[in-house]
C-alpha cells in the first residue's frame, strides 16, 4: 500500500502536469476548480487517474467540494478510501 | 451601464414588453440576412416539435412567406413518436411544406448506435440494448461548487434503474457517437438548402449558444440563428405571440437524443429555465449575488456557486464556438 506522502506526491504531480502549472504556483489548499486548474474534463481525467493509480472508485454521491476542491481534500479522500479497503 | 442607473433585479427583468416590435425586428433582420447578406431565396428549418425550432419556423414563414420555407423532420430510431405529430401540426399552422428524412440508416452506416452501446456496455455490463432505455445526465447540484460530471442511467423494462458515473473514455465515446445524429441532420439540411438555393436556419437559443449545449458542425452548423440571443423564457414569449400551437408550448423540452426520456434540465442545465434565465441575466450583467439571491429565494453562496458554474460552462465550451484557426 502507498504511504500518505506517496499519495500526496502522486496526486500533486498529476494535477500540476494536467494543468500545465508550475509547482510554486499551486498551494496544497488552493481551490483547483475556482482557480481554473481543472475543468469538468480535467476532473473526469483526474477520477480516471485515481482509479488507475490507487484503484479508488468514485461514486456519484462522493463528487462534492469536500472531497475534490483542493489537493489536500483529494488526498484526504483517497487516503480514507484506501484505509477502508485495508 | 453604471450600476446606479440600471433597474433593480426582479423576476420581470427579462420579460419582453414590446413583443410585437421585437418580433417585427427579428423578422426584418432575418429577411435582410438571408436575402441580402447570404443571397438566398428562402429558408430550410429542421423541425422537431420543440419550442425553438417551432419559433424559427414561424419567424421564417413570416419573413419569407410560407411558400419559400421548407420544414424538414429528421427522425431516427430513438426519436419520440410525439415529434412527428407536433412538427406536422406546426407546419400546418403556418402553411409550410414539410419533408420527412429518416436518418436511421445513415446513423447505422456511421456505427452511431453500435459505438454508443459498446461504451454503455463497458460501464453497465448487463445493459440489454434491445429492451433497456439509456440516457446520460448530470446528478450534481449546480449550487455546489464543483464541475458537472455525467452519469449513465439505464432503465430496465420492469422499471429498475441502474446508474453509474461515466469514466472519461466511455463518456467521450458516448457523446462522440451520439453527435453523429446532429451532424447527419446538418448534412441533410444543407442538401435541401443547396438544391433549393435556400439558407439553413439554426435553432439554438441563447443558453444553447453560450453554455455550449450544441454540437459543433451539427445543430451549431447553420447560416443564421434568429433566436441565438434570446433567453428560453423569451422564446416562449415569442412562441405565444407568433401563435405556435399550445401543445408545443406545453411540452417539456427534451434532448430527443437518447432512448430514455430526458429533459434538457436533467441532461445539461441542472435547473429550471425560469430560474436559469434570470440568474444568467444577473451573472452576465454583474448583479451582486446577494441581490439576485434575495429575489430568487436562494442564499448568496448558492448564487455565487451558480455564477461560477456558468463561468465554467462558458469557458469550457469556448472551443465549440471557435471558428477554425488559420
Amino acid at each position: 500500500m502507498k504511504s500518505k506522502n506517496d499519495v500526496k506526491t502522486e496526486i500533486k504531480k498529476y494535477i500540476l502536469e494536467a494543468s500545465l502549472s508550475d509547482v510554486k504556483d499551486v498551494e496544497d489548499d488552493a481551490l483547483i476548480f475556482e482557480n481554473g486548474l481543472l475543468d469538468s474534463m480535467g476532473l473526469l481525467f483526474l477520477i480516471e487517474f485515481l482509479g488507475e493509480t490507487f484503484e479508488v472508485e468514485v461514486n456519484d454521491d462522493e463528487l462534492n467540494p469536500k472531497n475534490f476542491e483542493s489537493i489536500n481534500n483529494i488526498v484526504s479522500f483517497v487516503n480514507n478510501k484506501l484505509s477502508v479497503k485495508v | 451601464m453604471k450600476s446606479e442607473a440600471r433597474k433593480p433585479f426582479s423576476k420581470d427583468i427579462i420579460h419582453i414588453e414590446n413583443i410585437d416590435q421585437v418580433c417585427n425586428d427579428i423578422i426584418a433582420k432575418l429577411k435582410m440576412d438571408v436575402t441580402k447578406n447570404l443571397q438566398r431565396r428562402g429558408a430550410i428549418v429542421g423541425i422537431s416539435g420543440g419550442i425553438d425550432s417551432s419559433v424559427c419556423l414561424a419567424l421564417s414563414a413570416k419573413a419569407f412567406g410560407s411558400k419559400n420555407v421548407l420544414g424538414i423532420m429528421l427522425p431516427e430510431q430513438d426519436s419520440s413518436d410525439d415529434s412527428r405529430h407536433l412538427a406536422e401540426k406546426l407546419a400546418a399552422t403556418y402553411g409550410v411544406s414539410t419533408l420527412i428524412e429518416d436518418i436511421t440508416k445513415a446513423l447505422d452506416g456511421f456505427g452511431c448506435y453500435e459505438r454508443r452501446d459498446e461504451a454503455i456496455l463497458r460501464v453497465i455490463p448487463d445493459f440489454d440494448k434491445k429492451v433497456d432505455k439509456a440516457k446520460i445526465e448530470i446528478k450534481q447540484n449546480i449550487a455546489e461548487n464543483i464541475p458537472a460530471i455525467f452519469s449513465i442511467t439505464v432503465i430496465k423494462p420492469n422499471g429498475d434503474v441502474v446508474s453509474k458515473l461515466l469514466p472519461a473514455r466511455e463518456y467521450l465515446q458516448i457523446v462522440a457517437s451520439t453527435n453523429f445524429k446532429q451532424r447527419s441532420r446538418m448534412s441533410m439540411l444543407y442538401y435541401h438548402a443547396e438544391r433549393m438555393h435556400y439558407a439553413v436556419i439554426g435553432t439554438p437559443n441563447k443558453h444553447e449558444v453560450e453554455q455550449g449545449f450544441f454540437v459543433k458542425y451539427g445543430d451549431g452548423g447553420a447560416d443564421v440563428m434568429p433566436i441565438g440571443h434570446f433567453y428560453k423564457t423569451q422564446v416562449y414569449q415569442l412562441a405565444k405571440h407568433l401563435g405556435v400551437p399550445q401543445e408545443i408550448i406545453d411540452r417539456t423540452p427534451t434532448t430527443d437524443t437518447y432512448t430514455a426520456e430526458q429533459s434538457q434540465e436533467d441532461f445539461f442545465y441542472q435547473m429550471p429555465f425560469e430560474s436559469m434565465d434570470l440568474i444568467w441575466y444577473g451573472w452576465e450583467n454583474n448583479y451582486p449575488a446577494e441581490e439576485v439571491g434575495k429575489v430568487m429565494g436562494k442564499t448568496t453562496k448558492e448564487i455565487e456557486n451558480i455564477y461560477k458554474s456558468f463561468e465554467r460552462k462558458r469557458k469550457t465550451t469556448e472551443y465549440l464556438r471557435m471558428k477554425p484557426i488559420f
